[in-house]
């Protein structure tokens, strides 16, 4: 099972471990990661899930989907090019140990 | 699954007249959260679920917290519609009608139109020096706006609005007045007919509009689905936008400190949109029935029973938002739960929040020089309660009597 490493912005580290296939959202959620809210449970309604690629690893994250492209132009705290909704960034065992950036505010 | 339309065992029966709630909710909110966060309330018939916490935890478990609640209030004003189904007939659904009032298209599609509608309707009372702001402004505004999105064509905003709160007085019709049923059943009849025509023109024609994306999506949708849906976006859409608009108005008109901030500062316009949402809800609470025995708040509910999700009350719960009871734009950013959560996270969401904190509010306090609120309409907001803030399961101003200098 991969494992994520989220750094917060307090400075701290969380590390979360999940089945692959699950959305890098709903893994943060059911393990309590503060700062990943997900208002709209992961439909890419809301832009409240929003993390920042480690930028070293972003390329094998992939690109956002088109839904999710139009949606991080919206979010709380800037866009950047490694930006991700992780509700719609699938873990797989070619991820384990992505590490991603918790963002200062989602709403 | 029939539900239960009793108090579970175990559950705390608490008392609640319907008038004082429709005055001002969030005293008996307050002493709900305190000491009966799950209560059986015989007046609602329902169970109110009140802190934040236990309503964010029932929103994330839409399987058991199921939105088809039978004999709902909603369901018996426009028939079934994705408000009250759960996936994967509600994504259905949701996906079809969504795309219109995603960010982008917001932006790309609607804005100007939104922002030019506005305008016209500040040149008519520009002159005037005077005006109620919901009934002259905020409610035509946003009707327009939203007849524009849904693509109803021939509906004027004054039509929209008379069936909006038509709809509304059916949906939140807890006393069942039958002459409430009466007239929600009219404007019902009256959109069916609005929705089947410009569905015909929409697939000739694709307009961008919710009704044409509709008619248009992937996954097949019945006329009838198209038209329940629309009565369900014409409820709410205008409520909420206008309601939004009116309450935060006010708590600026009541702060002058802080409009001045706002005002030196377009961008906490967003701030002071989310604050207000937080701050008086326009949607109150809505209903979930138990697929299964579940507990929460201390309770086991047994399957088949009716919750409201209060989130009015978890937008005041004090655990976590300090000093809850008081408007405050500076306050630390917590997610407030006026757009509800989960799968049915309100789909309005976006054309709300550009249309009334980047265009509506704006451009009233910029156009109308000198705006203050009318003789006598100053109050603290414990008054303004009792007289013009009205309603608990929708809630807003009932008028905002406003002066200016007229140019």
């Amino acid at each position: 099972m991969p494992t994520v490493i989220f750094q917060l912005p307090d400075g701290t580290e969380r590390k979360v471990t999940a089945a692959s296939g699950t959305a890098l959202m709903q893994a943060a959620v059911s393990n309590g990661v503060p700062g990943i809210v997900a208002e709209c449970g992961g439909n890419a309604s809301c832009a409240t899930c929003h993390v920042y690629v480690d930028a070293a690893q972003s390329e094998s994250a992939g690109p956002p989907n088109d839904v999710e492209d139009e949606m991080l132009d919206f979010t709380a705290s800037e866009r950047r090019p490694t930006s991700r909704l992780s509700c719609q960034l699938q873990l797989s065992d070619a991820l384990d140990g992505l590490v991603v950036h918790v963002p200062e505010e989602q709403v | 699954m029939s539900p239960l339309t009793t108090a579970a065992p175990g559950a705390p029966v608490v008392d609640l007249d319907l008038a004082d709630l429709r005055r001002d909710p969030y005293p008996a909110y307050a002493e709900l959260r305190r000491t009966a966060p799950l209560a059986w309330v015989p007046s609602v018939g329902r169970h109110l679920l009140t802190r934040y916490e236990d309503i964010v935890h029932a929103e994330k478990l839409p399987e058991v917290f199921s939105s088809r609640e039978e004999g709902s209030l909603l369901l018996r004003t426009v028939g079934p519609n994705m408000l009250r189904e759960d996936d994967p007939n509600h994504r259905r659904l949701r996906s079809a009608a969504e795309p219109p009032t995603r960010p982008r298209q917001v932006r790309d599609l609607w804005a100007a139109s939104f922002e030019r509608t506005a305008h016209e309707l500040l040149d008519r009372i520009a002159g005037r020096g005077e005006a109620d702001l919901i009934a002259d402004f905020a409610e035509p505004l946003v009707a327009a706006n939203l007849a524009l999105v849904l693509g109803l064509r021939t509906a004027s905003a004054e039509d929209i609005a008379d069936w909006s709160r038509a709809m509304m007085a059916g949906n939140s019709n807890y006393a069942d007045d039958p002459d409430i049923w009466l007239r929600a059943e009219r404007a019902t009849r009256a959109i069916e007919g609005a929705v089947a025509e410009a569905a015909e023109t929409a697939r000739r024609e694709p307009d961008g509009s919710v009704i044409s994306s509709m008619i248009h999506a992937a996954g097949p949708v019945e006329l009838a689905e198209i038209q329940n849906n629309v009565k369900v976006i014409i409820g709410g859409g205008v409520n909420e936008p206008r309601d939004v608009f009116g309450v935060g108005a006010w708590a600026l008109l009541n702060r002058p400190g802080v409009l001045d901030r706002v005002l030196a500062d377009p961008a906490s316009w967003k701030r002071v949109f989310e604050e207000t949402a937080r701050w008086v809800s326009p949607i109150g609470m809505y209903p979930r029935q138990l697929t299964q025995e579940y507990e929460i708040a201390g309770v086991t509910l047994p399957a088949g029973s009716r919750v409201a999700l209060v989130i009015a009350s978890g937008n005041r719960d004090e655990a976590v938002f300090e000093r809850a009871d008081e408007f405050d734009i500076d306050r630390p950013h917590r997610p407030h739960l006026a757009f509800g959560g989960g799968p049915h996270f309100c789909m309005g969401a976006w054309v709300a929040r550009h249309e009334v904190s980047a265009i509506a509010w704006p451009l009233v306090f910029s156009r109308l020089k000198g705006l203050r609120l009318a003789e006598g309409a100053t109050a603290s907001d414990s008054d303004s309660a009792a007289g013009r803030m009205d309603g608990w399961v929708f809630r807003g101003l009932t008028s905002l009597n406003v002066t200016w200098q007229a140019a």
